[in-house]
Formats: C-alpha cells, structure tokens, sequence
C-alpha cells in the first residue's frame, strides 16, 4: 500500500495546485477552446450561437453554484450572469438540475484527463490499484462537497429524455475499475471464476453510497478512502485464487 | 401505510378512549397523508404542493398546517411507516431463510416487493436523502439502523450454523450489503427493472460479498 499511496501524493497535489483558479481550470478552458473551434467549421451561425449561449450559460452557473449554491442560485441569475436572457437558458437546458448535472459533468473531464495520465503508473496489489482509483475520485470530488451532493439529489429528479445522468452511472470509472481487475487476472491476482463485471457493480455501489457520509457525517476524502480501501479487501478475498491466498 | 394508521387506531382507543375531537383530529391527519403519498408519489418531493396535497384532502392550506410544520415533516412521517413496515417485511422474510445466502435474498426481495409500484416515491426519498437537513432525519430513523441490524443478524446466524468463518468482517460486510441493497432501487426507478430481475441481481451480489467469509 505504502508503493502507491506515494504514487498517489504527486497527482493529487497536482489538481490541487489547478484547482486553486476554481473558475477557469487550465485544461477546461482550452479544451473548450479546441471543442468550439472543431465545432465551428460545421455548424452554421444559428447553432455556433446556441453553442455560445450553452457555454456561457455553463460557465455563469458553474461561478454561481460554487460560490453561492445550487439550491440559492435561480436560473434568472445564472441568466443575468450570463448576459443572455431567461428563455434562452431554457432553449439549452430543461431545468436547473440539468445545467448543474453537465456543470458535473464538465469538471469530470480534468479528473479524467488526469487518471489517463496516472493510471498505467500505477503499482502494487489490484486492491493496492483499486483503492488508489476511488481515492483519487473521492479527493476530487470531496473538494466541493456540498455541489457535489446537490447534484447527487438532483439526479433523482432525471427524467428519461433529459441530458442529466442519474447517479451512479459513470461509464469511465466503471470501465476504469474494470480493466484494473482484469489486469489483475492477467498477473494472476484474480481467479478465472470471478465475475469480474458483477464484482464492478458491487464496488461501484460501495463507493457511490460512502458519499453518503459526506454528507451525514461530513466525512473527508480519508476517511472515505480508507472505508473503501477495506471494503475492496474484503470483496477481494472472495476474488483471490485459493492458492494466492494461501 | 393503511395498515399502520389501524395500528395506531386500535392502540389508541384500547389505552385511553380519545375524545371525538382527539379522533377528528386523527382522521384529518391521515386523509392528508393518504393525499400527500398520493402527491409524492405523482409529482416528486419538489413538485407536489402543501396547496396540492391540501385541496386533493379536500381542506384548507390552514387546516395542513395545523397538523404538521412543513412539507418535509409530511414526507418523513410517511417514509417513517413505510420503513417501519418494510423492515417488519424483511425480518419475516429473513426468517424463512434456510441458509444465509438464501436469508439475505429473502429480505432484499421482501424491501423489493413492498415498494413495487411505487417508484416516484422511492425516487422522491432517494433524493431526499442526499441534502443535509432532511437526509440526517431519514437516517435517524431507527429503522435504517435496524435493516443494517438485520442484515448483521443474518450473517451472524450463518457463523453460528458454520456457513461463515468467524473472522468474517460482520460490521463491514452488513454495512456493504446495505449499500447494494439500496443501490439498485435506481435500476427499478430509472432501468424499470422488473422484482425477477432485481432479484437475480440482488442474488449475485450477496454472493460476491460473502465470497471472501465462506473461507475458513
């Protein structure tokens, strides 16, 4: 565990360092450069506008919602901060829950353009690897904790149709944690009857509710890592070869 | 929720024969709960009004009011009974369990089978969970604590018959199963995920998490 907890440090000060400029992450900013640009070779001047207004509807309640609040921010000022008028936040988005929904969604792009970078430096046992993984996450999304649970409650008001996601579904992690099992297997970690996609949704359940003592217990990402860390330990031993084990 | 508002109408008159406006009282209470689950269940937790559930009652906001603070203390006492009759549920179900395994599954499928039908208002308490204020009242309620209880009776119960090893992590594991317990109530909310398939789902997991404590 010591191999990579000291892999860990590095990364971590790292988005801590960007996230000092909570507005403008460096990466968020110029991949949103790039996108707009790639965008407006083929869009025509009515969607390149729709594009803006989205983006700049985006940006206001991101500054909005981490400085005031999501429950104390109305879509009326997301709008003035904006510079654009209420309905044509509504031309972009359903409701507020759906802008804070891809708010979320948007910052998730520099976790992961982080994680691609760390996680074939990764070492040590797959619970070693696994519990670097949900740290990492828990790290990021620990650091606004109260917008982070916002959009959590906000998710149970999605509806079939809507751009939000409900909660718990986050393909990239899931299929993060999967290909971290499956390497296992291949180091021989991991037995040949193991499910490995059934042991992803129990993981991914342990670790979605442990949010929930952010939230009751105002719990830190340590703690949280550290719930996690014996709750793959525990799943691990059912996954452990007999003779590994041994 | 029908069954308990007889409960406590039958405890009430056999202990202290209430006044007929005692009993008033108490039926104006329960039509606007039947009328607020109603509401909840439709419309969400934001999206059904005081002045909603008050005119689907057929009273007045005022009257509402007058029997309980807010809209939040209308949710919780419905969510109250309704965990306290699910768990009542579950802990018969685990009963006829014949071994841990099949205990487990039991008392997930009877959770499963209460709220059938009844999605909206699974969705509206999901949610509701999560914010600070209301999410600390519904963990407060003893009969959260009480299903995880359960869960770690069962697995108790399976060392003492040697199914598990005694080294097999009690606290830890009830608390996972708990976590997988809830976890797929969003597949039935969202996925519309029928009681067989939550079923099957809820079989594999509690077989992923007891796997590692059947090793002696």
């Amino acid at each position: 565990m010591a191999a990579s907890k000291g892999q860990m440090t590095s990364p971590k000060g790292k988005w801590l360092a960007t996230g000092g400029h909570a507005g403008s992450p460096v990466g968020g900013t110029h991949d949103r450069t790039r996108r707009q640009s790639a965008l407006g070779g083929k869009l025509n001047l009515r969607q390149t506008q729709k594009e803006a207004t989205r983006r700049r509807v985006l940006d206001a309640a991101r500054d909005l919602f981490e400085t005031v609040g999501y429950e104390e921010t109305t879509v009326r000022e997301i709008a003035t901060r904006a510079g654009v008028a209420v309905g044509s936040v509504f031309t972009c988005f359903a409701s507020k829950a759906e802008v804070l929904s891809q708010v979320m969604l948007d910052r998730l792009d520099d976790l992961y353009a982080e994680l691609d970078l760390i996680t074939p430096h990764l070492r040590g046992t797959v619970v070693d690897r696994l519990s670097s993984i949900f740290a990492l996450h828990y790290a990021f999304e620990t650091r606004r904790t109260p917008l982070f649970l916002a959009h959590i409650a906000a998710a149970y008001n999605w509806r079939p149709g809507s751009d939000s996601v409900p909660y718990g579904r986050n393909p990239r992690l899931r299929g993060m944690i999967h290909d971290c099992i499956a390497d296992g297997r291949g180091r021989g970690e991991v037995s040949d009857e193991a499910d490995i996609s059934l042991i992803v949704d129990t993981l991914m359940a342990a670790y979605a509710w442990n949010y929930r003592l952010a939230a009751w217990e105002q719990a830190g990402p340590d703690r949280l890592s550290a719930i996690m860390e014996q709750q793959i330990a525990l799943v691990a031993q059912g996954f452990t070869p007999a003779a590994a084990a041994a | 929720m029908k069954h308990v508002a007889e409960v406590e109408g039958q405890a009430e008159t056999r202990i202290r024969m209430p006044t007929r406006r005692a009993l008033a009282k108490q039926q104006t209470r329960a039509k606007v709960l039947a009328a607020a689950r109603e509401l909840f269940g439709a419309q969400g937790y934001e999206g059904a009004t005081i002045r909603d559930i008050a005119a689907a009652a057929g009273m007045s906001t005022g009257a509402v009011f007058a029997n309980f603070a807010d809209k939040s203390e209308l949710f919780r006492e419905i969510m109250a009974s309704d965990i306290e009759a699910v768990l009542t549920a579950m802990t018969e179900a685990a009963t006829r369990g014949r071994t841990v395994d099949d205990a487990l599954l039991k008392a997930f499928s009877a959770g499963y089978a209460f709220y059938r039908g009844q999605m909206p208002l699974v969705r509206a308490a999901l949610g509701l969970s999560w914010s600070c204020e209301d999410g600390q009242a519904l963990r407060a309620l003893p009969a959260m604590q009480d299903t995880i209880d359960l869960f770690a009776q069962q697995l108790a119960l399976g060392v003492e018959r040697g199914e598990l090893s005694q080294e097999c992590e009690i606290k830890l594991r009830s608390q996972m199963l708990f976590d997988n317990y809830l976890a797929n109530y969003p597949q039935a909310v969202f996925g519309g995920w029928s009681l067989e398939a939550l079923q099957a789902r809820s079989r594999d997991q509690i077989r992923v998490i007891l796997a590692g404590a059947r090793r002696g």
